[in-house]
């Protein structure tokens, strides 16, 4: 009686044209990600086993939890395809499950091996005569079962309790790549998150103000996107230095429009840069209304500095959803370290709520920012962050 | 690099520290041991307090006397404050427990007001006084703080951050009075952190009428993890163990650490004349230079060159427009070592500007401030080479 990894792909299936290559983009993500930690993986219609190395079984874990375009996936017993085996599995699942202190639960089957002995109707009901008379402290219970034994009579019998959830969504990368406005905050991280489980392959850029901004707020940022590449398998952080694009906002500006030209200035070097390195758009965290700069019509002009698709995948969330979401990728504790990464002197205390395109969009033109842009994307940085298993 | 951090921490002289580690390979013994070993360390041991008692005593250089009251030696200033502040949960001033009522002063190091504000979560009554606009709390505003139940004052003797001389004498007076007028059977135990006081100002907290001072080595070129509480009056220990040092601060002492830090306190205190006036030239010519940069400010806002209510070693300078952070950072590339607030809580949350702003200073202004501070081995040039840097950092980065 073996473990293996039985994992479920979701929304791949439902794909009729293309599914092979979703399907070759997960298995080619599972490889390179699972590199030296599995054993063996086998493809196999809507399912995917995995024998992890002896040792490795955390790592295997952490990393099927991530990846997406996996919807869930459950340690199997893979057994020999008679009841006796099966029941033999159950049981040892069984028992796990009530030394955790668990007592309601139900068996569940499916049979693609229609050569089986038991209808999968029969399965279950000796499953659950076979837990109960091992364990007679366990009930069944059909609507609320604390724990389900799940039994799958395949090119082998896998037996298997709950299954843990995974990423879902598409495989990284299906969607073309995005680049990510990364800032030392809570949200961006978490936007970069859910577009990398929408099948975005993502970059992310990062702007520096140094000195106004610290190094320790770089370094921030630098492992915020540790964590993002956890998912996406790894990316580039790109740096561009805001340095003088910030002063001459500053000198040149309207006071209470300063914080609007900066994020117009942002879409602008995003654009250029996402053309130079095959991004096809931009991802940030902004959410409706949070701030001043995000209000509909401070959206409609930032957004009007890039032609490309904008993602917001944060824009209806409330800050508590996204704290949580935060908390889950396992964010949250490195985005809230006090470094702040823009600095107050040049926050408007009373900034524009609610810009008009054609008149702001003149006084931005104004300022003359284009070859301080051109210049700072032509100087970014590129760190490279390759792929590496994160436990939050 | 340019030191001007020196009141966050100062280098270690070299050969106190090799004749205290050779010392203490020398006697290893255990001060407690009753064996030869231990009765030679233990002489060692007390042959350190009783430099130490000295260097705190009256006097010309040439002849100081002693001090009255008790050294006990601790792991650092932090300890020593949180020995005389956590007494207070063993003060019976009333049959219901703990003591009631503490007065601090709003400007005090995080060793004080930290365990302050953990008192005051603990059920504490705990009074902050602010200072005037100059940094220094007045006593009267001490004595009208005080309260028939209050056990505990504690005000420290130079600000780490503006340079304030706290006038604990008058303030201790003006608590003898207060405390008559009150009908209390005695004045509440009056405490002072004197970390940046030591081998700086001259200090006798004898004569400042103190019940307690706390001490750390490393600000005047003694070792880390050395400090003292000077003693004149009884306090109760919250950490127990084996009775050492008046079983205040339970634990093997440590005379390696200990022995260097009566030198370099014996050192301090000996050469405190020509450092003092060494460190008022240096001010002057800072504050000259400052004041042709336009728009700096030397804090406390009306601070002079030689105002003698300031210790010359600190100054706060403030460059509005200009965020501190962001000066100190500038500067430190270019081989500068100042620092914003207290180094130790200034790293990245705002309770570095507690103090400023507890001055009544503008928010902006107390955001903009740098603090330069000077030690026996600045010279003219390092004020020089600073006062070249901030202004041009100053005018680049300025917004």
């Amino acid at each position: 009686m073996d473990t293996v990894y039985l994992v479920k792909i979701g929304e791949i299936l439902l794909k009729l044209g293309n599914r092979k290559e979703f399907e070759a983009r997960l298995k080619a993500d599972l490889k390179r990600r699972l590199e030296g930690k599995a054993a063996r993986i086998d493809y196999r219609p809507g399912r995917i086993f995995i024998e992890a190395r002896p040792g490795a079984e955390g790592d295997v874990e952490a990393i099927l939890a991530r990846v997406p375009g996996i919807n869930g996936f459950a340690r199997a017993y893979r057994v020999e395809k008679t009841p006796e085996a099966v029941f033999e599995a159950a049981v040892a699942v069984a028992r796990e499950a009530a030394s955790a202190g668990k007592r309601r639960f139900k068996a569940e089957s499916r049979r693609s091996d229609k050569s089986f002995p038991l209808t999968s109707y029969e399965l279950s009901r000796d499953i659950g005569a076979a837990a109960t008379d091992a364990l007679p402290e366990l009930v069944v219970d059909l609507h609320t079962p604390e724990f389900i034994i799940n039994a799958e009579i395949r090119e082998r019998a896998f037996v298997y309790g709950d299954t843990v959830h995974g990423t879902r969504g598409l495989p990284v990368g299906s969607q073309g790549r995005g680049l990510l406005l990364l800032s030392g905050g809570i949200d961006s991280p978490v936007a970069g998150w859910l577009m990398a489980s929408r099948g975005l392959g993502l970059d992310a850029v990062y702007y520096h103000a140094y000195p106004y901004t610290s190094q320790e707020a770089h370094d921030k940022v630098v492992s915020l996107a540790r964590i993002v590449a956890g998912y996406t398998g790894g990316m580039n952080l790109w740096t561009v230095s805001f340095t003088e694009i910030q002063m001459r906002i500053k000198q040149l500006a309207r006071e209470d429009l300063t914080t609007l030209m900066m994020r117009a200035a942002m879409m602008e070097a995003a654009t250029l840069l996402a053309a130079r390195i095959g991004a096809n758009s931009l991802v940030t965290g902004e959410s409706l209304g949070q701030v001043a700069s995000q209000t509909v019509e401070n959206l409609r002009f930032t957004g009007s500095f890039t032609d490309l698709p904008v993602f917001r995948p944060l824009i209806g969330m409330d800050k508590e959803e996204t704290v949580g979401m935060a908390r889950h990728i396992g964010s949250f504790e490195t985005s809230i370290l006090p470094y702040e990464d823009c600095c107050v002197l040049f926050s408007p205390k009373h900034p524009m709520l609610r810009a008009d395109l054609a008149r702001e969009r003149k006084a931005y033109a104004d300022i003359g920012l284009g070859p301080l842009i051109e210049e700072a994307v032509n100087k970014v940085e590129r760190l490279p962050i390759p792929f590496q298993v994160t436990r939050p | 690099m340019i030191y001007l951090d020196w009141a966050s921490t100062s280098p270690p002289d070299e050969a106190i520290l090799q004749e205290s580690a050779a010392l203490a390979v020398r006697f290893f013994g255990n001060p407690s041991s009753r064996h030869g070993l231990g009765a030679e360390a233990s002489g060692r041991l007390e042959e350190a307090r009783a430099r130490l008692l000295r260097s705190l005593g009256g006097g010309r250089a040439a002849e100081l006397r002693p001090a009255q009251g008790r050294i006990v030696f601790t792991s650092g200033g932090s300890e020593a404050d949180a020995i005389a502040l956590l007494a207070m949960l063993r003060r019976k001033d009333t049959r219901r427990g703990p003591a009631p009522h503490i007065v601090v002063s709003a400007i005090e190091h995080s060793a004080v007001y930290e365990e302050a504000r953990l008192l005051e979560g603990m059920g504490m009554a705990v009074s902050y006084v602010n200072p005037g606009p100059d940094g220094i709390v007045s006593p009267g505003e001490v004595a009208s703080a005080l309260r028939k139940d209050t056990a505990l004052v504690a005000i420290m003797a130079v600000n780490n951050e503006t340079g304030a001389i706290q006038p604990l004498a008058g303030i201790g007076s003006a608590l003898r009075e207060a405390s008559a007028a009150l009908g209390r059977h005695e004045p509440p135990f009056f405490h002072s952190d004197a970390v940046q006081a030591l081998g700086k100002v001259s200090f006798d907290p004898e004569a400042l009428g103190l019940s307690s001072a706390a001490f750390s080595a490393h600000k005047l070129r003694g070792p880390r993890g050395t400090g003292a509480l000077w003693l004149g009056a009884k306090l109760e220990p919250l950490v127990l163990g084996g009775g050492q040092e008046e079983g205040l601060r339970p634990g093997t002492e440590n005379l390696q650490g200990d022995w260097a830090f009566s030198l370099a306190a014996e050192k301090s205190r000996t050469s405190l004349e020509a450092r003092r006036a060494h460190a008022r030239e240096l001010e002057a010519r800072l504050m000259a230079g400052l004041s042709s940069i336009e728009g700096a400010l030397a804090l406390p806002l009306g601070r002079a060159a030689g105002d003698e209510r300031y210790s010359p070693f600190i100054l706060s300078v403030a460059f509005p427009g200009l965020s501190g952070e962001v000066l100190a950072r500038a500067l430190s590339d270019a081989g500068i070592a100042v620092s914003t607030g207290a180094a130790c809580s200034s790293r990245g949350n705002k309770k570095g500007r507690r103090i400023l702003e507890a001055m009544g200073l503008r928010p902006d202004i107390a955001f903009s401030a740098i603090r330069v501070s000077t030690g026996d081995l600045t010279g003219e040039a390092d004020i020089d080479a600073f006062l070249e840097e901030a202004r041009s950092a100053y005018r680049k980065l300025k917004i």
